[in-house]
């Protein structure tokens, strides 16, 4: 701090961390540590982080396939459209997360045109399923694949590409060997970002895809479940959640945080 | 300036001295009941409101698992109405309820809901096993432990694997009336009178019967209001608004 910080703006600083670091030491002050590896390796706690990982891993995988290409055209596109096609890419971002599962209802569930095609042509239940849980994860996760990149692809110098294509590369041969390169920095921050959401993700996941032991409930949801069966044991699946997403955050070292 | 604060001083006195006599405080009693009490409770409340001017209800239902957990955990109440003698005992056990107190003022029967036209043509609760994915209550909350006794008693084991477990017992059935969830298990109460959901019944022989025990806490600031406010849920209004709404009386 410069001597000329005012000891006021200190001191909100100060609540300011305090509002966070508060509740977190209070989780740690509450953990009870003796039952905590028992709490952790219950066959219900290891099948809900096994759930978590595969399906976030597989969220976040979706993610920059789909993002990739959507960050492309909204980066390199003009028009009007285009800031209409992020804001409602962006939308999961800042909807409620239980609304998306809502959302996600109307549009997939058995009774519905596309759920119901997918379930009697392609024998695929969206609903109390993985794929269920996948896709909520990638509905809210995708947003932040997307804006990560985006930005990174808004901010790189065309002359590379310009470059490339006059030596006679095609524009997939440009965006594997120059783009992608460039960018990879991006998408590893977009990729763990959206991977941090997707195991974060409750309210979609409940309301779509349901509550199965193993199937789709995730941490989050063992968490919700804990809290009544066991407090114990809920309090350590979230010092586990915790762990992982700072564990996240240490992966972005600050690359998502602070503009360089 | 002193004409115009003697103005408002006389002002100030007059609305003061303006109701008749003395009039009575308002007070609130916080009422958490068990979800399956909603629509119950918000009738029974209202009377009493009616017949109490100066009390209001404010209701808050949940899981009566997780209320008890709250209350105990420090959340205001001042009368607890519980779906099963077990969450109510916790908090007869944390003091917060003498030991005499708790009253049964309903009881409750569980049945099986499906799609409305039951394309599954489930019967009995052995169909359940091989129906697709069925909705329960949690494993803690009450209607869950009733359907894992009623399922118990018939020598169903419906697979985990397959069960979709509901917070409280609305949350059961809308993932049935809503949801995709094939069928499920919730009080006969909550199926009554839903359009979206068809009822299966459950044999008198393997059912489970809830019993609602209803206190008023010992933490309570306003006895008198919640004294009555128990009593009027056990005296003729409260138990019509009940019966009419598919419970069945006390034992």
């Amino acid at each position: 701090m410069s001597r000329r910080t005012p000891l006021g703006v200190v001191v909100l600083a100060v609540i300011a961390v305090a509002v966070i670091a508060l509740p977190l030491f209070g989780l740690l002050q509450r953990a009870a540590w003796s039952s905590l590896w028992a709490d952790l390796t219950t066959g219900e706690a290891l099948r809900a982080l096994r759930l978590s990982v595969w399906t976030a891993s597989v969220a976040a995988v979706g993610a920059v396939m789909l993002g990739t290409p959507l960050a492309w055209v909204l980066a390199r596109s003009r028009g009007r459209w285009v800031s209409a096609v992020r804001s409602l890419v962006l939308l999961p971002m800042v909807l409620p997360p239980v609304v998306g599962g809502v959302a996600l209802l109307a549009a997939f569930s058995l009774r519905t045109p596309i759920g119901g095609w997918l379930h009697d042509t392609l024998d695929i239940q969206l609903t109390f399923s993985p794929l269920g849980v996948i896709l909520a994860q990638l509905f809210v996760g995708l947003p932040f694949y997307v804006i990560t990149v985006e930005g990174a692809l808004r901010g790189l110098d065309t002359g590379y590409e310009d470059v490339a294509a006059q030596l006679g590369a095609s524009p997939l041969t440009t965006f594997r060997r120059v783009v992608v390169p460039l960018i990879a920095p991006s998408i590893a921050a977009g990729a763990v970002l959206s991977w941090a959401r997707a195991l974060g993700e409750f309210g979609a996941t409940l309301t779509f895809a349901g509550n199965i032991d193993g199937r789709t409930r995730t941490l989050p949801l063992a968490v919700y479940l804990d809290l009544e069966t066991s407090r114990d044991s809920a309090i350590a699946l979230s010092l586990l959640l915790v762990a992982v997403s700072l564990l996240a955050l240490v992966a972005l070292r600050d690359r998502w945080l602070v503009r360089r | 300036m002193k004409r115009l604060l003697a103005a408002l001083v006389l002002a100030s006195a007059l609305v003061g001295c303006s109701s008749e006599g003395d009039p009575k405080p308002q007070q609130t009693i916080v009422v958490s009941a068990a979800t399956s009490l909603t629509k119950a409770f918000t009738e029974i409340a209202a009377a009493f409101e009616e017949a109490n001017e100066n009390t209001t209800v404010q209701l808050n239902f949940g899981a009566s698992s997780a209320l008890a957990d709250q209350i105990v955990g420090g959340a205001p109440a001042d009368v607890f109405a519980s779906a099963d003698a077990k969450n109510m005992n916790k908090l007869v056990e944390a003091d917060l309820v003498g030991a005499e107190e708790p009253a049964l003022f309903a009881t409750n029967l569980l049945t099986i809901v499906t799609k409305p036209d039951n394309p599954s043509a489930i019967a009995t609760l052995a169909d359940l096993s091989t129906a697709g994915v069925v909705s329960l209550c949690g494993v803690e909350v009450p209607c869950g432990k009733y359907a894992a006794a009623a399922l118990a008693k018939a020598g169903v084991t419906i697979n985990e694997s397959k069960v979709t477990r509901g917070q409280n017992v609305a949350a059961t059935l809308t993932a049935v009336a809503e949801g995709d969830a094939v069928a499920g298990i919730v009080y006969v109460t909550d199926a009554t009178g839903n359009a979206k959901v068809a009822t299966v019944a459950i044999p008198e022989g393997l059912n489970a019967v809830a019993s609602y025990p209803i206190a008023a806490l010992t933490t309570s600031s306003h006895k008198t209001a919640t004294d009555a406010f128990v009593a009027f849920v056990n005296g003729a209004v409260g138990q019509k608004v009940l019966q009419r709404l598919g419970f069945l009386p006390a034992p």
